[in-house]
């Protein structure tokens, strides 16, 4: 009794002297019309992993950028599961001090309740790079990339690698099957893939976008479709350079023998290209954080509108431009 | 006649590496119906080439990682932190090879590009540091087992957890392609057979002649089945245990050079994932018992990974999905852990039995 009553006194001086401190630095704008600047974010940004350059280049992208626009930011590394990310989500959430959370999703699904959550509390929440399958009135915006578009440039860097060959016998190796990335650029190169008539002999994918997986995979299948396979559609860079030495393995030369189309266009990707063994490189830009960080700036200050999407501007590369014009352009990337 | 085979048959089933032979035997007889061209063998570039190889290629790696795990759990312990040390050998490797890239520096990517021997530091120390730093873990994994008396699964937690985030803080969480070719050879290589195989089959030798040839093998199963009664005849089981879980974290970071070196990329946050588990079930397979300690198979362990990589690429060529893969693992697992149970081994040497018990009536 005389604990519970103490406790509250302590609780009221505690409160008035808050309220005490808040008066006493309060603006004289009044709360709803507080325009926000860059200096009143506090981001909490739920990354999903470090499992790719692109990846580090995007989450670089957000420590930078933050740093330059004078930002708060947490940052949340998920290591690719989702209760990471469902966790992560909560503890923003929780923290008085975060108004803005960025999203990476590991998943497709599954964020219905804390972007509920997110909303109730009234906090702004903006999806970077991989779409959701949430009714996007859940959050502000969608920045990323168009995956379905770059399968649809996969598959037509694809038919130019294959013009000259004697068949067109491609092997997929997906990244992580519940990632949008790898879902809608499967399902971008089925969209164009008859355009020069591929055929896809084999599809498989490997969980957390792993090279180690990905390398099994092509070991089994070029023992598998032995002599058969031209052409080998892998969802990012570090899948199509596992695929690489295993066609190397194989007493085969890739580039050549067989073609490789890889995407992100990441450093490493480049490398490849240069040696011609990397066929061609479809872009996906990490560099997302000046777009993100703006959409979020302007949610907090109650500008509507925005599209539930805003796609992200990218481009392509081909061994084909040769290896001195590739080393000109890899000296101007940041990733 | 008869007679001679019960005898045969229970010499047959009570020999440690009877259940591994008969599992790997069982996987490959299945894959010799189901899968067309699966025991093809074909010589590439002055090396062989088929399914068969790649079982030994990328099997070796958990071969390696199951010799140091055989001791540590015949100690009566575990070790969970491998898979963390792997991350750390193959990113500390990778780092000396080539740091420019972590410094997001490309400003002449070239130099590596061009020369495909280009390395930072010399190659004998990017294979020498890394190993040094991964024995040093295994040692803080026996410290805290054998002087701080840290159950070896919560000891060896500490490291699984922390030992990746090390890796990623090493490499600052960024993958490095691995673009030395004689780095690369360690674990694409061939001598007729993959090079892997040959570090395995040496690792096997080394850890055979160490636990066969000297006391110490002795003492490692004395201290597994009682550490207690060891100590007061003498020997110093704490040095054991403590050599246990170095040699145990050695291996790893011999793994993971091969692994790094096999797919030319340092990837802290995926490489070795789980190998651990590999490691673990592969000394199961192989007969050494888990938790209890004592009785252990160096050659049983060895089988034991083939059997995992062999269930491994049979599915991936027979076309299972890669992520189903693990729910197979599962199935093979209870297997073997059904057949280790006591009523499958009574019942298997009851088959012997039977047929004695035949030849003295008659």
């Amino acid at each position: 009794m005389t604990k519970s009553r103490s406790l509250r006194i302590v609780m009221a001086v505690a409160v008035s002297a808050a309220l005490a401190a808040c008066s006493s630095s309060a603006t004289p704008v009044p709360a709803t019309a507080k325009v926000y600047t860059y200096k009143d974010m506090v981001v909490g940004f739920i990354q999903t992993g470090s499992e790719s350059g692109w990846r580090a280049a995007n989450t670089s992208s957000f420590n930078e950028e933050a740093k330059t626009d004078g930002i708060t930011l947490k940052f949340t590394d998920s290591q690719n599961k989702i209760e990471n990310q469902i966790t992560a989500f909560n503890t923003y959430i929780a923290d008085p001090a975060v108004n803005v959370i960025v999203l990476a999703a590991v998943d497709v699904t599954g964020y219905d309740n804390v972007l509920k959550a997110a909303k109730a509390a009234g906090k702004v929440v903006v999806i970077e790079d991989r779409r959701i399958d949430s009714p996007s009135t859940l959050y502000y915006t969608y920045i990323g990339s168009d995956f379905d578009l770059e399968g649809n440039k996969g598959a037509a860097a694809m038919c130019t690698l294959l013009t000259g060959m004697s068949g067109a016998n491609v092997v997929e190796i997906g990244g992580d099957q519940g990632a949008s990335a790898a879902i809608d650029r499967a399902k971008g190169f089925r969209e164009k893939d008859s355009a020069c008539g591929i055929n896809i002999l084999d599809s498989q994918y490997a969980a957390a976008w792993d090279p180690t997986v990905g390398k099994s995979i092509m070991d089994a299948d070029l023992k598998k479709y032995a002599g058969k396979i031209q052409g080998v559609y892998a969802h990012n860079d570090e899948l199509a350079i596992a695929a690489i030495q295993s066609i190397d393995a194989a007493g085969l030369k890739a580039g050549t023998d067989i073609k490789v189309v890889g995407f992100d266009a990441t450093a490493d990707g480049f490398k490849y290209m240069i040696t011609g063994e990397l066929g061609a490189d479809i872009e996906c830009n990490p560099l997302l954080a000046p777009q993100v960080y703006k959409a979020a700036l302007d949610a907090l200050n109650g500008v509507t509108g925005q599209p539930a999407w805003v796609p992200s501007q990218e481009g392509q590369f081909a061994a084909s431009q040769g290896a001195q014009a590739l080393q000109d352009i890899l000296k101007t990337r940041k990733y | 006649m008869n007679g001679s085979f019960s005898r045969t048959w229970s010499k047959l089933t009570e020999s440690m590496l009877f259940l591994p032979t008969a599992a790997l035997l069982l996987i490959l007889i299945a894959d010799f119906f189901l899968i067309p061209g699966f025991f093809n063998i074909e010589i590439k570039q002055g090396h062989l080439y088929g399914s068969l190889i790649d079982i030994l290629l990328h099997g070796s790696p958990t071969m390696i990682l199951a010799m140091g795990m055989t001791l540590v759990i015949a100690t009566g312990g575990v070790d969970l932190s491998v898979g963390a040390i792997i991350a750390i050998s193959s990113s500390v490797a990778a780092i000396m090879i080539n740091p420019t890239i972590v410094g997001m520096n490309l400003t002449d990517p070239r130099l590596f590009i061009n020369n495909p021997q280009y390395t930072w530091a010399p190659l004998w120390l990017v294979f020498v540091v890394p190993l040094v730093i991964a024995t040093l873990c295994g040692l803080w994994n026996g410290m805290l087992v054998s002087y701080w008396r840290i159950q070896p699964m919560v000891a060896t937690l500490v490291l699984m957890i922390a030992g990746r985030g090390i890796a990623q803080l090493i490499t600052n969480a960024i993958q490095i392609i691995i673009f030395n070719d004689t780095f690369a050879f360690i674990g694409n290589g061939y001598y007729l057979f993959p090079f892997s195989l040959y570090v395995a089959a040496v690792v096997f030798v080394g850890a055979w002649l160490l636990t066969r040839r000297t006391s110490i093998g002795l003492f490692v199963e004395s201290v597994g089945i009682n550490y207690r009664s060891s100590f007061y005849s003498g020997i110093n089981e704490r040095r054991v245990k403590l050599f246990a879980y170095a040699f145990c974290g050695f291996c790893a970071g011999i793994a993971g050079l091969i692994i790094a070196s096999n797919i030319r990329t340092s990837d802290a946050n995926q490489i070795g994932m789980y190998t651990e588990l590999d490691a673990i079930l592969a000394v199961v397979i192989g007969g050494t018992l888990l938790g209890a300690g004592g009785r252990f198979s160096l050659m049983g362990s060895a089988i034991g990974a083939l059997v995992l990589q062999a269930t491994l690429t049979s599915m991936l060529s027979f076309g299972v999905p890669a992520s189903a893969i693990t729910a197979v693992k599962a199935l093979v697992v209870v297997v073997v852990i059904l057949l280790y149970a006591e009523q499958t081994q009574t019942f298997l040497r009851g088959v012997g039995k039977v047929s004695l018990r035949q030849e003295a009536t008659r």
